[in-house]
């Protein structure tokens, strides 16, 4: 059974963004890390490869070169090779792109699983996963916070609005996973070095098959305008005040909003 | 080609969900933009006797795509097919059904997508979607590029429209057309697993009262219940506290959790994380009740209120209720 988890190279959590003058996310100067909700995807695949269900674990992503390092890192963690699709055409790529741009390298891996994250920290749209399901036509099995491979079929257990369900589709397919899975393991030392010697492919475009002209320029989406969120009214403090005291400036605060 | 503005409507249970009014009410606002109508693609059980009085909200016509209740993607061939050349804009709700659906027509009809947004509106002949990128820092503003394909699928968070209500008129309900073959019908459900206590749909509440690892245990979260009673609202949570059992997970609150808008929103014993923050910043009044005067909610709330929770909670849900009283 082979598994290829696709990750994404985001800003780190927290730092500071800003645009570029033709409205990119300027990545310059801005710490990468691997999208934390990709290291769940991680995670559920080794875990699986651990079990000796899944034998052999390929990520794959596009980006910038230096994506690679998220790549490297991914296999720090586990797995056993992996596929940078890096190309001048795909700078501006929009949730469609990357989708189009994933599948034709899937089609190529032609993976049981294709595995992802449930959303990525700076767009979160979580549209990709089932574009790509679409675009391959295979089933897609999203949300997961656990996934399960028996019998040609895949199984992921999902919160539902009462409970939980276990949604099962034939195999391949392409599924995503939260981070109910589990807390995501760390690269070892050994692990940082056995990854340098696993066999990581560089892909273009035209290695896909695929030219600009296939991918609408590199979006079907254009963004017009970037700006700072508006700036809020500063926050008001109720502090040092016994809780009667205090819960009646909160009653009056909320009954000045109609709220109460 | 028309101006319609398609909208997936959900039933379940024999109900449309609240996504469903208030996308019937947001497709209306951007068909009188658009000089099109409003069209429910409606699916789940329900939806057949359902989708009729979605007009009451503002749909025109209904198109039932199935009333089985089923994994939702199992109703992509039937939307692909509604959808195909279809209108100027498909809303979806920004849930994990409507996410999943709204891929599928993105993948197989080759549609630019957006969101999810916290405003929409048709300018020039397309639609124009604002949102908060990046954790909240930057607020973008984007349209389709020029020649690409339409309708234009776009995301839309609970709460952006509110469900117009006393309207009297009935949606013309048809059935859809042919589907193609796909694998994406593929899904079943294989094993179904009730949880004991009903749990509320915190999407759909418009007060929110919300406890983190500060709230100590379940029993911690008796006073937040209380409250939530007296206010007329829901009780959620961190993921701090869903982590540790004292809730389930379907009423945590951020990243990997829903995405709320309420327009009263309490948290008491949350910090304020990131992963916290981007799924209840959009809450019109953000009221934090912490004991550490530094906790980062205090950077973003409109209300900080610096105290136990323990006794803050109790005095605030007494006063309420003698005001109501009054
Ligand atoms: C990939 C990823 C996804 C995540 N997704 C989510 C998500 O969806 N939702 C989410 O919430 N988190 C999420 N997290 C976790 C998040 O980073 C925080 O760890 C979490 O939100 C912290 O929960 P908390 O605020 O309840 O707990 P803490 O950060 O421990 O804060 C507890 C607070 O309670 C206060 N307190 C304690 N006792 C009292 C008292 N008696 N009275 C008043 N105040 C008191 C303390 O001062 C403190 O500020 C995610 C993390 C990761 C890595």
């Amino acid at each position: 059974m082979k598994i290829v988890v696709c990750i994404k190279q985001v800003p780190a959590t927290g730092a500071d963004k800003r645009y570029t003058d033709d409205l990119r996310l300027d990545r310059t100067g801005v710490e990468a890390i691997i999208n934390p909700l990709d290291e769940y995807a991680i995670e559920q695949a080794l875990r699986l490869a651990d079990a000796g269900t899944a034998d052999a674990v390929t990520y794959l992503s596009m980006g910038p070169d230096q994506a690679s390092e998220a790549l490297r890192r991914a296999l720090a963690m586990g797995g056993d090779d992996a596929v940078l699709i890096t190309d001048p055409a795909l700078a501006g790529a929009d949730e469609w792109t990357t989708a189009k741009v994933l599948a034709a390298a899937l089609d190529k891996l032609a993976p049981d699983v294709a595995l992802m994250g449930m959303a990525s920290d700076d767009a979160r749209g979580s549209l990709v996963p089932g574009a790509v399901a679409a675009m391959r036509d295979v089933p897609l099995l999203s949300y997961g916070s656990e996934l399960a491979l028996a019998d040609g079929e895949a199984r992921v257990r999902r919160l539902s609005a009462t409970g939980y369900d276990w949604i099962a589709a034939p195999l391949p397919v392409v599924a995503t996973v939260t981070d109910q899975v589990g807390e995501p393991r760390y690269a070892s030392l050994k692990g940082i070095m056995a990854a340098k010697r696993k066999p990581m492919e560089t892909w273009s475009l035209g290695d896909l098959g695929l030219s600009a002209d296939d991918l609408h320029g590199a979006a079907l989406t254009k963004v017009t305008d970037a700006r700072a969120p508006e700036e809020k009214p500063p926050t008001e403090r109720i502090e040092n005040l016994p809780a009667p005291e205090a819960a009646a400036k909160i009653a009056d605060w909320l009954a000045a909003r109609k709220l109460i | 080609m028309s101006n319609d503005i398609l909208f997936l409507a959900e039933f379940s249970g024999g109900a449309p969900a609240r996504s469903a009014l208030e996308l019937a009410t947001g497709a209306a606002e951007l068909a009188s933009q658009s000089g099109g109508s409003a069209v429910a693609l409606a699916y789940g059980s329900g939806a057949a006797s359902g989708a009729g009085a979605l007009g009451a909200h503002g749909a025109a016509r209904a198109i039932v795509l199935g009333d089985e209740d089923r994994p939702a993607i199992t109703f992509a061939p039937a939307a692909i097919a509604a959808v195909r050349d279809a209108g100027l804009a498909v809303l979806a709700p920004a849930t994990p059904n409507g996410r999943d659906l709204a891929a599928a027509l993105v993948g197989s009809l080759d549609l630019p997508a957006f969101g999810p947004v916290r405003a929409v509106r048709v300018v020039d002949g397309a639609v124009e979607s604002e949102q908060a990128t990046l954790q909240g820092s930057v607020i973008t503003t984007a349209r389709p590029a020029d020649g690409a394909p339409s309708p234009s699928v776009v995301l839309v968070l609970a709460n952006t429209f509110t469900p117009a209500e006393g309207g009297s008129g009935t949606a013309e309900v048809t059935q859809t057309g042919d589907a193609a073959e796909s694998a994406l019908a593929k899904a079943t459900v294989a094993e179904s697993h009730e949880a004991e206590a009903k749990v509320v749909n915190l999407e759909e509440a418009t007060v929110i009262v919300a406890g983190g690892r500060g709230v100590g245990g379940e029993e911690g979260f008796g006073p937040l219940r209380d409250l939530a009673e007296a206010l007329g609202g829901a009780v959620g949570a961190s993921r701090a506290a869903a982590d540790a059992g004292w809730i389930p997970y379907q009423l945590q609150i951020g990243q990997t959790g829903k995405v709320v808008k309420p327009s009263l929103y309490i948290g008491a014993g949350i910090s304020g994380a990131i992963q916290h923050r981007v799924g209840m910043q959009t809450a019109e009044h953000v009221v934090a009740i912490n004991r550490d005067p530094d906790a980062p909610i205090g950077e973003f709330a409109d209300l900080f209120v610096v105290g136990d929770l323990f006794e803050i909670i109790p005095a605030l849900t007494d006063e309420i209720r003698r005001r109501k009283g009054a």
